[in-house]
């Protein structure tokens, strides 16, 4: 089997944009649950849960498309 | 102010940042084999990455917790340094200026100056500029460490040496390619942890015409309270905002100033390198909805006297407040565990972006229209590649001297930030009669661009130093006790003028170059842009128009 090209390209930053957003997502949601609790206007509203959940749909998305786009 | 305590989880996501942008330019390292590579990118960036760089470059921490506080000054009239005060400038750049920047494959703006005209002007602003941008680049390093210092208890030294050291790390290891790529994560940061703070400040005040509602019209409108200087706090009247701002500062900003202008240099093709301030601009007039509505909400809760919303004092001069910690309050108030982390990381990259973006700047403009211009003119690539890694690496220690220099004398702030209006606005005369008027000499470029700056510098000095009388200060401002804002903006416009008037003045009576060694380099003797096979869709022209369009939307709607 022959060994396969290095690629010349560096991957696309839209993976390296994702692949943080995707991290961050979840360790804000890990922030929001599991750390400690502090007192915050609109608490109640719980933002790390569902601001962490849209970060990592766009990360998500994100690291696929770099993924997918590399050496294009 | 109380200090902002971080948990494991925040330290872990900041941590993190600095990780991977280091981890960035270690994986960038193996791309970066030739002096184009490190200085340009490679020259093949598409115009959303260069775009998003063009304004990444730009958009530092500082204007965001600046504006912010402004905002609470101000009110809507911040809206004008983010849409007449920059969208008109960057389509024009886009439009008519690209071309002849793109074309003429140049590595810097000064580099342009050398082709059009000679090597006087090319060296007069390549040393202004690299003083400027590391000056500005130490005063960023300085402000970041205050902020932090006051927000979070980090030691002086600890903010300024980390980052400072990181972008040493990641720009030498992978030049303006690293410096993109961080400016595109920083980018995306910024919205991951800002916006939220103005959709939290909506969903407190009750919706987004709360945050507008019982605001006095000086706070609540773009237009309507600037025929006069008086109705307004900052002081300003619209021709002030339409010349000073929206022209002379803004076009010489965004036009020549090679910090920006780099990251268009880096494009594929002279159509994405026309297309990367336009694609820019739609993202420009979007940062008022992070920067006027938490700078709107955060207004709102101190006059309601919230108990636990009190702006504090600023560290430097108690007797004034400290309106630059709006947003970190915000922060504090509105985000739980981790999301603090995000928001201070946001802050983090900003600074950073910053500060990348102006040694990414210098090393190129040092390397090429310095060392090269100067001290070995027969430099090989090789050598100019080493010589860019020891300057990103002399640069950055500057900064961090400068950094040292404002925190023992601050009042070299005010000197150092007024500095971009002694550079930039009369080098845009310069450029706007090199890129249109052939007739334009070098002679005539060389000395209006010294007058310009000398006349800059002297308005400065004479406001500063108190040395004009009230009725000198109203010839030059046309207002009675013109407002520190109104200075700024007459002092750009009479530096422009002045610069364009000896320019044409002396240019009028001294041989210009022919017109084959101005091929390429002026309108009327460079071939007009066929993109007849473009899909109109796909034209820079297009997307101008309709970044225009929106631009007129937004100031009649909240005219």
């Amino acid at each position: 089997m022959q060994p396969s090209e290095p690629s010349r390209e560096p991957l696309p930053i839209w993976f390296f944009v994702g692949v943080i957003l995707l991290v961050y997502g979840v360790l804000v949601i890990a922030g929001g649950t599991l750390g400690p609790v502090r007192p915050t206007v609109l608490a109640e509203t719980k933002p790390a849960l569902w601001w962490g959940a849209i970060l990592c749909v766009f990360g998500a998305v994100f690291t696929a498309v770099g993924w997918l786009g590399r050496d294009r | 102010m109380t200090q902002i305590h971080l948990s494991a989880i925040d330290w872990a996501i900041i941590g993190l940042y600095f990780v991977f942008i280091i981890g960035i330019g270690l994986y960038l390292r193996g791309f970066t084999k030739t002096g184009d590579d490190f200085f340009l990118a490679g020259r093949k960036n598409s115009s959303w990455v260069a775009g998003l760089a063009f304004l990444s470059a730009n958009l530092g921490a500082l204007e965001i917790l600046g504006w912010t506080g402004g905002t609470m000054k101000y009110g809507m009239l911040v809206s004008h340094f983010y849409w007449i005060g920059a969208i008109p400038a960057m389509l024009f750049l886009g439009l008519y200026m690209m071309p002849f920047y793109y074309s003429s494959r140049i590595h810097s703006v000064p580099g342009y100056l050398l082709l059009r005209y000679d090597e006087r002007s090319r060296l007069l602003n390549a040393v202004s500029f690299a003083v400027m941008t590391l000056l500005m680049s130490g005063i960023n390093l300085y402000l970041m460490a205050l902020v932090f210092n006051v927000l979070l208890g980090w030691g002086w030294g600890v903010s300024m040496w980390v980052s400072a050291a990181s972008i040493a790390c990641y720009i030498t290891l992978g030049g303006l390619m690293s410096a993109i790529f961080t400016e595109i994560v920083q980018f995306f940061l910024i919205w991951a942890g800002l916006f939220l703070v103005s959709i939290l400040g909506i969903v407190e005040m009750g919706g987004i015409h709360e945050v507008f509602a019982g605001l006095p019209p000086a706070m609540a409108s773009l237009w309507s309270t600037t025929g006069s200087s008086s109705q307004n706090a900052m002081g300003v009247t619209w021709p002030a905002i339409v010349m000073g701002l929206g022209f002379v500062l803004s076009f010489g900003y965004w036009t020549t100033d090679f910090l920006v202008v780099q990251r268009a240099f880096s494009s594929k093709d002279l159509r994405s390198a026309r297309l990367t301030p336009i694609t820019a601009a739609f993202f420009k007039m979007a940062l008022p909805f992070i920067v006027v509505i938490a700078g709107m909400v955060a207004y709102k809760l101190s006059v309601r006297g919230e108990g636990s919303f009190v702006m504090p004092a600023d560290p430097t001069d108690a007797t004034k407040t400290w309106y630059d910690a709006a947003l970190p309050l915000l922060i504090v108030r509105y985000y739980p565990t981790g999301l603090v982390g995000l928001g201070i990381t946001a802050l983090l990259a900003g600074f950073m972006a910053g500060q990348a973006g102006n040694v990414s700047a210098f090393n190129t403009v040092f390397t090429y229209d310095i060392y090269r211009a100067v001290i070995k003119k027969d430099a090989s690539d090789a050598q100019l590649l080493w010589v860019g890694r020891v300057t990103t690496i002399v640069g950055i220690l500057l900064s961090v001297a400068t950094a040292y220099l404002a925190m023992q004398f601050n009042a070299i702030m005010d000197y150092i930030q007024a500095i971009f209006s002694w550079v930039n606005a009369p080098l845009f005369a310069t450029m706007l009669l090199g890129m249109f008027w052939k007739r334009t000499t070098s002679h005539g470029a060389f000395y209006g661009l010294l007058v310009g700056m000398a006349v800059s510098f002297s308005i400065f000095l004479g406001f500063k130093l108190g040395l004009f009388s009230p009725a000198t200060a109203h010839l030059i401002t046309f207002a009675d006790n013109p407002s520190d804002m109104t200075r700024n903006l007459w002092q750009a416009i009479w530096a422009w003028l002045v610069c364009f008037g000896v320019t044409v003045a002396i240019s009028l009576v001294t041989t210009p170059k022919t017109d084959a060694e101005l091929q390429g380099l002026v309108k009327g003797l460079t071939p007009d842009i066929d993109d007849s096979q473009v899909v109109w869709y796909g034209k820079p022209a297009f997307w101008a128009a309709v970044a225009f369009v929106v631009l007129v939307a937004l100031n009649v709607v909240f005219r």
